[in-house]
């Protein structure tokens, strides 16, 4: 057995580090030279956090090692930008005088290929004024006119899915998860057709819609209308999720933030509401405009952290979704209300009177005196008044007008993300793709109460607590005494939660006329004679014999504290201390 | 003025030729992919799900003996053989590919079967409280009513055996324990501990350290011998007796035994003062415990008639396993693939589950493979989610077991807020709270 043990003992534990290799000339450098502070690799582990709270050896370990690993992942994400093959577009002015808003689009045509001029078409069209949608691909567009025609179609290539005449007032119009589905907003209720222009459903919990959102990861689709509820359904199961009455009356702006799919509302009073389905009142409340909000956009570039509004008060805001005080930059639209939209890279194109601007990113969050508009990018102007909505295509450089003589669509240079990620959105994908991605998307359908303002908060850590379960002097735990909450008796836990009545109980008894408190020899010189006095006396005994380490902690340092205080306040009355004296326990007060 | 616009060649992104795969594209900025947390959790929560969905572990029951099982045995270097014993005297040889009985000996022994174990050649040794060790071959098995190939007679009834690794040597457990040779009609040498009077209930060889073996005792101990030396080695006391013990396959110094207070220890010989991990889930005596061939876990079945899979050094949390017509489980068994688990049990069947409840058996194509362990992974990584834990934690148990370990928790809190309350007040220092693992090795003798 001697034998098992020797060689049991001779094994010696496995190598857990890998093996680093060494260069003899480059260690022998080493210890003579030092690299400059600011070329050294910073270290990740100096960068990730510590987890010092967390007593559980293995677990701080692990978090740790997950957290490195999260840290170099995100450092070698910079290597990935290897698979980004396709470049953004552009304009650039070259000279001191060239301005880009004064490329028209005829200038851009001539630079554009042959693909990319697609894009610029103009849709001639009765029954306007038009709204319009792309799919999250970017491929296919909805249009719906307010007269009742409606129709989807494959705007690369010209193909036509369906087209409707519903011969009724039509207020906007939406895909659902892709081209399949879309829903258009009626005068009484919302309509789901198939591709072909099939009716499917007719939701009739969704009265007199003004304007519709889809929520793709989480399968809803959002509606508000003129009685002023926000309404949430969930395509997948196909029930009424909430309503949510926001008590604003009619509304007809509406938004959601692509990275925490919150609802963004824009009022009649000029309040912006931002809507999750898990709360019955807003989660932010702002007073936006002096009038009416007429569109409201959040941008996606930034991961949702600006929002631009626009109100009938003819001006455009730029809002930081973080910091609620005070709009970032601010400028007057010509031409009363105007539509806003955010492009993929950060564009904003503001749509008003008879024209549409587009300016680009930094620039518009910007902070700013005054009400200077931000350098323009470009411009272009529309006749066909009202311009009732604008939107991006995404991942082109396409902006597409909705007006009251039909659609027109423009190039605009460099708005759109060049490389697209076949597992989100394709433009190019087959159908088989296509059924694939709706089939993983329904089983990674995110539910619909974990929408919260911020997305961050899913698979983060808990914050430290701040209770402390241990009853020290000072409040500061005490080394390995932490006893779990669980076993705690209940007035402790009630103290430890906050709930416990800490006020302290004030005796009758115990205070003199003159409402100083009296100390202990006096009450018990004071006390009532006969009241079950020697069962106090034992019970008091009793509790005396209790010998809690960290009581008797307490008491010393009290005594110690107390003995001090004395000392300070003989000092400070100066000369000698006056020798107690028995006559003492007559004097007064 | 330079203006460029964006376009995406179709070239790039559409197949070159019908039947080409059609090309993908990755843009790993996170703008790109809102909610790929939340998304994740999602397919954490359904793969959890799935993992449970899929747990149905029980395969098959072999039948055959008239009375509760007793032990059981696996043979070395097959995937398929297993002996089984019970308690009418009964010895059944089975083939658990084929579910048949390779030998089917009704009257072995008089009296319960008390051990099996096969030799190197394939022969099957069996003892029983008839104080008889028989010799089998499975060649002459198909007739009727098999005879023993040899009888060794013992003085006192067998409790255990366990044959040799290599060598043709056996030893079993009665009193003492006796080591024989297969040639020999008597005993070569007898082992005990000098001061024992105890029964010997078990006996097994080390694995690797061939002639290192272990038994325990009615005396709530555990002893080691060396048949080089003839003598045992260390004895070690403990608060209640073991009722089963393996040796790990792998790790040569790590022994296994099944304890009656309900748990089952692993014991680090080097180290016998304390055990390396206490192994907690059984709401009655453990009653047979058994290694895994990877060394990576083990199998126990329980006087409360569930069948538990544990992982090596995780002391709680093991996979529970039981039906409505599982009696007590006397014996437990892994098979030499790690896939399957047999128990052996008191309704004198001997059941087949999976190793793993949610495995799928039978050809697992590539795509599958990945998307198995995709959804592995993604249940260690999500496994502190409260939801995802939940559902990767919780079993449906029978109730007299969910009662019994309810009653279980609410003595064992008792006993620990008694201690606590007891420790409060006494002189600061003196009533110092003792370890488990501190708590279970009375002495340990030389």
């Amino acid at each position: 057995m001697d034998a098992l043990i020797a060689k049991a003992d001779a094994q010696g534990p496995r190598q857990k580090k890998r093996k680093i290799f060494h260069d003899n000339t480059s260690d022998s450098v080493k210890q003579r030279t030092q690299v400059p502070k600011s070329l050294q690799d910073k270290d990740l582990a100096l960068s990730v956090p510590a987890h010092k709270h967390i007593a559980n050896k293995k677990l701080r370990t692990e978090l740790v090692r997950n957290a490195t690993q999260a840290a170099r992942a995100k450092t070698l994400l910079e290597d990935a930008e290897l698979l980004l093959t396709e470049d953004a577009g552009l304009m650039q002015a070259e000279g001191a005088l060239e301005r880009t808003w004064r490329v028209s689009q005829s200038e851009i045509l001539e630079g554009a290929g042959q693909d990319s001029a697609r894009g610029r078409r103009e849709w001639k069209l009765d029954g306007g004024p038009y709204r319009s949608r792309y799919t999250r691909n970017g491929r296919h567009l909805a249009i719906v006119g307010s007269m009742g025609h409606a129709a989807t179609f494959d705007w690369l290539t010209g193909t036509l899915h369906a087209e409707l005449q519903l011969q009724e007032t039509c207020r906007d119009i939406t895909f659902l998860h892709d081209h399949s589905h879309f829903a258009v907003a009626q005068k009484k209720y919302v309509f789901i057709y198939d591709r072909d222009g099939v009716e499917l459903h007719c939701l009739k919990a969704h009265i007199e819609p003004t304007r519709l959102e889809f929520l793709p990861y989480h399968w809803l689709l959002a509606s508000i209308g003129n009685a002023g509820y926000l309404k949430y359904q969930d395509t997948s199961t196909g029930q009424l999720l909430v309503e949510h009455r926001t008590k604003f009356g009619a509304c007809s702006a509406m938004a959601q933030n692509l990275h925490n799919a919150v609802i963004h509302l824009g009022h009649q009073n000029g309040c912006v509401t931002l809507w999750t389905p898990n709360l019955p009142h807003p989660a932010v409340q702002l007073l936006a405009h002096l009038g009416p909000v007429a569109s409201v956009s959040v941008d996606p570039s930034s991961g949702g952290r600006y929002m631009a509004t626009a109100g009938r008060d003819s001006t455009v805001k730029v809002w930081d979704c973080r910091n609620w005080k005070g709009a970032v930059r601010e400028w007057s639209a010509r031409g009363g209300a105007a539509e806003v939209e955010w492009s993929q890279r950060g564009a904003l194109a503001v749509a008003s009177g008879g024209t549409v601007n587009v300016y680009t990113s930094p620039t518009i969050q910007q902070p700013m005196d005054g009400r200077t508009q931000p350098p323009l990018y470009i411009t272009h102007p529309i006749p066909q008044r009202p311009l009732t909505s604008v939107r991006f295509a995404p991942f082109q450089d396409v902006l597409t007008i909705g007006h009251a003589a039909g659609l027109s669509s423009v190039l605009v240079p460099g708005v759109g993300e060049p490389n697209f990620d076949s597992a989100e959105a394709d433009p190019f994908e087959n159908r088989k793709a296509r059924r694939e991605k709706e089939v993983k998307a329904l089983l990674d359908k995110i539910q619909p109460d974990m929408i919260t303002l911020d997305p961050e908060l899913i698979g983060a850590m808990a914050p430290e607590s701040k209770l402390s379960t241990t009853t020290t002097f000072d409040g500061k735990p005490a080394k390995g005494s932490e006893t779990p909450f669980a076993r705690l008796p209940r007035i402790e836990r009630l103290r430890v939660q906050g709930k416990a009545d800490e006020s302290e109980v004030v005796d009758p008894d115990d205070t003199a006329p003159d409402g100083r408190k009296l100390t202990t020899e006096e009450k018990e010189r004071k006390k009532m004679r006969g009241k079950g006095k020697s069962l106090k006396r034992y019970l008091r005994k009793q509790r005396k014999n209790v010998i809690d380490p960290t009581a008797v902690a307490i008491r010393a340092k009290l005594e110690k504290q107390r003995e001090q205080r004395k000392a300070l306040a003989q000092e400070k009355a100066g000369g000698e201390p006056r020798k107690p004296s028995a006559l003492d326990r007559f004097a007064r007060g | 003025m330079k203006i460029r616009v964006l376009q995406h060649d179709p070239a790039v992104h559409l197949p070159q030729r019908p039947g080409d795969p059609t090309p993908t594209s990755r843009n790993l900025d996170p703008l790109m992919h809102p909610f790929a947390r939340a998304r994740e959790r999602t397919r954490a929560l359904n793969a959890a799900k799935m993992d449970r969905m899929f747990a149905k572990p029980f395969i098959a029951s072999l039948e055959g003996h008239v009375d509760a099982v007793e032990v059981m045995a696996k043979q070395p270097g097959s995937l398929t053989t297993v002996a089984s014993g019970s308690w009418d005297g009964g010895v059944i040889v089975h083939h658990l590919g084929r579910r048949t009985q390779l030998l089917h000996a009704p009257q072995a022994h008089k009296g319960k079967i008390s051990g099996v174990c096969f030799s190197r050649e394939g022969r099957l040794f069996s003892c029983g409280v008839d104080r008889n060790i028989k010799l089998w071959s499975l060649e002459s098995s198909h007739t009727e009513n098999p005879q023993p190939v040899t009888v060794f007679n013992g003085k006192s009834a067998f409790n255990s055996i366990d044959h040799h690794n290599s060598d043709p040597l056996f030893a079993s457990a009665s009193n003492l324990v006796q080591i024989w040779d297969e040639t020999k009609s008597l005993p070569i040498s007898n082992l005990t501990f000098p001061t024992s009077t105890e029964t010997i209930t078990s006996v097994r060889f080390n694995l690797s350290e061939t002639s290192v073996l272990a038994s325990i005792g009615s005396d709530r101990t555990f002893t080691l011998y060396d048949i080089r030396t003839g003598k045992a080695e260390r004895r070690v006391v403990m608060q209640m007796s073991s009722n089963a013990l393996s040796w790990s396959p792998t790790a040569p110094t790590s022994l296994l035994l099944a304890s009656e207070d309900h748990n089952l220890y692993t014991f680090d010989i080097r180290h016998l003062a304390a055990p390396t991990q206490i192994y907690k889930g059984h709401v009655a005596a453990v009653m047979s415990c058994d290694w895994a061939p990877t060394g990576l876990g083990f199998v126990s079945g329980g006087w409360d008639r569930t069948v538990r899979v544990w992982e090596e050094g995780r002391g709680q949390g093991a996979e529970v396993y039981h039906t409505k017509r599982m009696q007590r489980v006397s014996s437990a068994l892994f098979t030499a693939d790690a896939r399957f688990v047999l128990s052996g049990s008191d309704d004198g069947n001997v059941r087949v589950w999976k190793a793993k409840a949610s495995e799928r058996l039978g050809v697992v194509t590539a795509r599958e493979r990945a998307a198995i362990e995709y959804r592995e992974s993604l249940k260690g990584r999500w496994r502190a989610d409260g939801e995802v834990g939940k559902v990767v934690r919780s079993r449906h148990i029978p109730k007299p077991v969910y009662q019994a370990s309810k009653l279980k928790r609410t003595m064992l809190e008792a006993q620990r807020v008694k201690e606590e309350r007891r420790r409060k007040h006494t002189r600061a220092g003196e009533g110092k709270p003792k370890a488990e693992k501190k708590k279970l090795v009375v002495v340990e003798q030389t």
